[in-house]
């Protein structure tokens, strides 16, 4: 047994190379984890597991209210808003729209102490089970710019189980990926070998790099494309964990909403030896 | 003339966004200008081979530096960054880039005046010539914030470009996700061409994109791909987008052959040549 809970971060670069399946399937085949869905723009790791909400609770981030019988429309808050997030037009009084950061800079420069601050929902965190397992979902309210502070709200709910934890992260490499594997001891990259793959794996890559983070790569559909994945996991000191054939009926089966590993045992297997290697290499 | 704005948008990852980007340009019916705007993933150029006609730098928001000859190391800084975006560890401020969010809070806080916003890069553009016309590319650097701001400087240059060379058409090729950067890419766009997969993730991300296209005021049609995949995925999807009013261009089946074509680097052209035109002839009716 595991010294203290692991959080395993599964990240991809590019987006469709198969994280949510590499995360469900982990969570079907090692017993006790929890799982967090940190793809907080597009949550569908629930939908995979077939977990349904039993509970939910919102993310709020900081936003401005402008004591009216104290402001005297001076317009500093206005001036060191980097964001652009507070709007005055003629003689009307400040007014925070969606830019905002909720980073408190306009209260603290404000002379009048006329800010104080309320929370503005942009997303929630739902718990979901269902097939014995626990995921904590993040979801950003539709139309709301910034995942961030739902992933981290999200990832930080599932670390205080204090289980062994898998992220479900979003694609891409800028801030959210960032935030979703940040707090992570071992980074999945999953890619498929198609130049799409390479390309963002690489960048993927960098990333980790920057942060310093332990990681291994999965090559899912490892049978189509043919670009060469292996020496850029060399390039990075990254091995490849496993090697996942493209297969029709499990593509099939993804879309009816089943998790490979659930049915196919080189997808287990692969799991098994991901979740072994990410114990050794942390230590327990 | 306003040139069509068109941009590709999925929600969910690798759809096939890309794909078809590259195969509806290699049949467009007017001039266009191309557009790539999935800066943190920048596939396109993969497939178009772009010749580079000239490179920019990408300035996003100022970021926080401290000077530690002056830090004395109190702290205060690191108690109103609401990014934790300092580290103390070493006894004395650090900013970690990473994590900035570029609000200047600390700078106000600090007794030493020793912190301040400096310019930071975080990415670069391009402008390049492909055998299909011009077009904008970008790259934000790996792990970069301001996505949203380049996707709104590559499409902006778009337009200008456009103009310059008189074409009809602006096709954008856009972020999955629903946030910063994909509401950059479809606010002001004529339509928003969702491409989706006949999976419960699909339609699930579809329905995500599609009511943020309605909030942010583009026209949004859906393409399925890989339509095949699943009988009963793809009749929810044509359920789940009459119920929704959006319009269905094409059902594309799985095709091993685009697949290949793309493991090339080369445009599925050929491949996809049958479903294109009539998507086209769809697309300038809308």
């Amino acid at each position: 047994m595991s010294d203290r809970p692991l959080a395993i971060a599964v990240a991809s670069g590019k987006g469709g190379t198969g994280k949510t399946c590499v995360a469900a399937s982990l969570l079907v085949t090692v017993p006790g984890l929890i799982g967090a869905d940190a793809d907080v723009e597009e949550p569908n790791l629930s939908i995979l597991l077939g977990a349904e909400p039993y509970e939910s609770s919102l993310v709020e981030t900081p936003l401005p209210i402008i004591d009216q019988d104290r402001c005297d429309r001076c317009g500093e808050c206005v001036k060191a808003c980097r964001f652009g997030a507070l709007n005055m037009f003629g003689d009307s009084f400040p007014a925070p729209n969606d830019l905002c950061h909720g980073c408190g800079v306009c209260s603290m420069v404000c002379p009048k102490n006329a800010i104080t601050e309320t929370g503005k929902p942009i997303g929630e965190i739902r718990l979901c089970r269902g097939n014995g397992l626990n995921i904590f979902e993040g979801r950003l309210h539709v139309g709301m710019p910034n995942p961030v502070p739902v992933i981290h709200a999200t990832v930080e709910a599932a670390m205080a189980e204090k289980r062994n934890l898998v992220i479900d992260c979003p694609p891409g490499t800028s801030c959210p990926m960032v935030a979703a594997v940040r707090r992570a001891d071992m980074v999945v990259l999953v890619t498929e070998p198609t130049p799409f793959g390479a390309a963002d794996l690489d960048l993927a890559l960098q990333v980790i790099r920057n942060l310093n983070k332990p990681a291994m790569i999965v090559i899912n559909r490892a049978d189509l494309g043919g670009a060469d994945i292996d020496s850029l996991g060399r390039r990075y000191s990254v091995p490849v964990a496993a090697r996942l054939p493209f297969s029709r009926s499990i593509a099939e089966s993804y879309a009816r909403g089943n998790p490979p590993a659930s049915m196919d045992p080189q997808w287990k297997e692969a799991m098994l030896s991901i979740w072994e290697s990410t114990e050794r290499m942390s230590g327990n | 003339m306003k040139p069509k704005e068109i941009t590709i948008v999925s929600g969910k990852g690798g759809t096939g966004k890309t794909s078809l980007t590259a195969a509806l340009v290699s049949f467009a019916p007017q001039r266009t200008v191309l557009c790539e705007a999935d800066v943190d993933a920048p596939d396109l150029e993969i497939l178009l081979h772009p010749v580079k006609v000239s490179e920019h730098p990408f300035m996003g928001m100022r970021t926080a530096a401290v000077d530690a000859e002056r830090c004395i190391g109190c702290g205060k800084c690191e108690s109103v960054c609401r990014f934790e975006a300092i580290d103390m560890s070493s006894g004395k401020a650090v900013v970690d880039k990473t994590f900035c969010e570029g609000c200047s809070a600390c700078t106000l806080v600090c007794p030493q005046e020793c912190i301040l916003m400096e310019d930071t890069r975080q990415g670069t553009w391009f402008f390049g010539q492909t055998d299909f016309g011009p077009m904008v590319h970008a790259r934000l650097n790996p792990g970069g914030e301001n996505s949203g701001m380049l996707v709104q400087l590559v499409r902006k240059e778009a337009r200008l470009t456009a103009k310059k060379t008189g074409a009809g058409i602006i096709l954008t090729d856009g972020p999955p996700g629903i946030a910063c950067p994909a509401i950059s890419a479809v606010t002001g766009a004529d339509i928003a061409l969702i491409v989706t997969e006949p999976t419960m993730s699909g339609r699930h991300d579809m329905l995500r994109i599609a009511e943020l296209c309605e909030r942010f005021g583009a026209k949004a049609a859906v393409i399925l791909n890989k339509a095949d995949l699943s009988n009963e995925g793809a009749v929810k999807i044509e359920e789940a987008c009459r119920e929704n009013g959006l319009p269905l261009l094409a059902s594309i089946p799985f095709l091993l052959d685009v697949v290949h074509a793309v493991a090339q680097a080369r445009i599925p052209s050929e491949e996809l040549k049958s479903y294109i035109g009539p998507i086209w002839e769809k697309l300038m009716k809308l």
